[in-house]
């Protein structure tokens, strides 16, 4: 009784653990597709981001090629069901993020130099034209000496 | 006592840097822009018409047609726009500037990622499988970028179908699509629909 009561048990067991592998599989794939679509989003997010810091045109349209590549990725994953197109996703829009981060911060530090540059001189140019409006006279001065010798070298 | 002329040197050293600091920020800045969105569905010739390669705007089963949408970004920044598509007929409610076609069923839509300042083109192809006949209406089983779809919505003798095709944009704050594009603190739709005849 025992024996047909356990040999009963393990048919069902066997009946039914394909289907739960089947689920685990299909809950693997979901996770991995969501996985890839949140890691294309915050991809996306950094690299607005380095675009809004003001990286060049040429790096901003190279990085949203690799956007689209891993979208494409994702969208393969969605309908095939593919954990291989998920992972590919995943992949190629972390590398893009971290690009995206680097070219951010390569752009903030540019723009800080420009505009510390750009107030420098303007500073710099203050004093000097404030120096050439008092001194202007002592030009005069010197440009009248110059003439005068030039006069008596004939 | 600081001698006048001191006084001076620093006045007018201020003065200039003043002049001076203010070219640099004008020139440093970004131009002022208006921020838009504009896109279009174009026929297989490349024109805003002529999509059935004929005067009637009648489509056979079997026939395909190759549209694509060009859609320009000029947002400032990279977008990540999606192109909704459905199929309403002439008494289904269609999208405006402010509110999207969500009573008609969606059949699909196509996502990209777009530069500032660059056109994307995405490919529409689409062809009718064939026709079901139910409740005096006609439903189409349709085929869009290689998917079969079957449609929800019929038209009365298969005449007068439309599609609607809306822009949804990326939004980083709610982490979802938002219909149409942000421009201070609303949205802007700019739905566009093209009219068929199945045969």
């Amino acid at each position: 009784m025992r024996f047909r009561i356990a040999a009963l048990l393990g048919i069902i067991t066997l009946c039914i653990s394909p289907l739960s592998i089947d689920r685990q599989e299909a809950y693997g794939q979901s996770t991995q597709v969501d996985s890839a679509r949140a890691a294309l989003v915050q991809a996306f997010v950094s690299v607005q981001e380095a675009d809004l810091e003001g990286a060049s045109p040429a790096q901003i349209s190279q990085l949203a090629d690799n956007l689209n590549l891993a979208l494409s990725y994702e969208e393969n994953a969605t309908r095939l069901g593919s954990n291989f197109y998920a992972n590919q996703s995943l992949k190629l829009s972390n590398s893009a993020s971290l690009e995206a981060q680097s070219v951010a911060n390569a752009a903030r530090a540019q723009t800080v130099f420009d505009q510390g540059s750009a107030y420098s001189l303007s500073v710099v140019a203050g004093f000097g034209s404030a120096l050439l409006v008092l001194e202007f006279h002592r030009l005069n001065d010197i440009a009248r000496k110059i003439r005068v010798r030039r006069i008596r070298l004939e | 006592m600081v001698p006048r002329r001191v006084i001076v040197f620093i006045l007018l050293s201020a003065s200039f840097s003043v002049v001076y600091s203010s070219i640099a920020y004008y020139t440093l800045s970004k131009p002022p822009a208006q921020e838009f969105m504009a896109w279009g569905v174009f026929s297989p010739g490349g024109s805003l018409s002529n999509y059935f390669s004929g005067s009637e705007a009648n489509v056979t089963v079997g026939k395909s047609l190759s549209w694509h949408f060009a859609v320009t970004n000029r947002m400032g920044s990279i977008q990540y726009v999606q192109i909704v598509y459905r199929l309403g007929n002439s008494t289904s409610a269609s999208p405006n500037a402010t509110v999207s076609g969500d009573a008609v069923p969606q059949l699909g839509n196509s996502s990209i990622f777009i530069p500032n300042a660059q056109t994307a083109l995405m490919n529409f192809t689409w062809s009718i499988a064939s026709r079901i006949s139910r409740g005096g209406l006609i439903f189409l089983n349709m085929a869009i970028n290689g998917k079969q779809v079957i449609t929800s919505v019929g038209a009365v003798g298969g005449q007068r179908f439309r599609f609607f095709f809306e822009l949804w944009i990326f939004d980083v704050a709610s982490n979802s699509f938002q219909y149409g594009y942000k421009v201070q603190n609303s949205r802007v739709g700019v739905p566009l629909q093209v009219w068929f005849n199945s045969l």
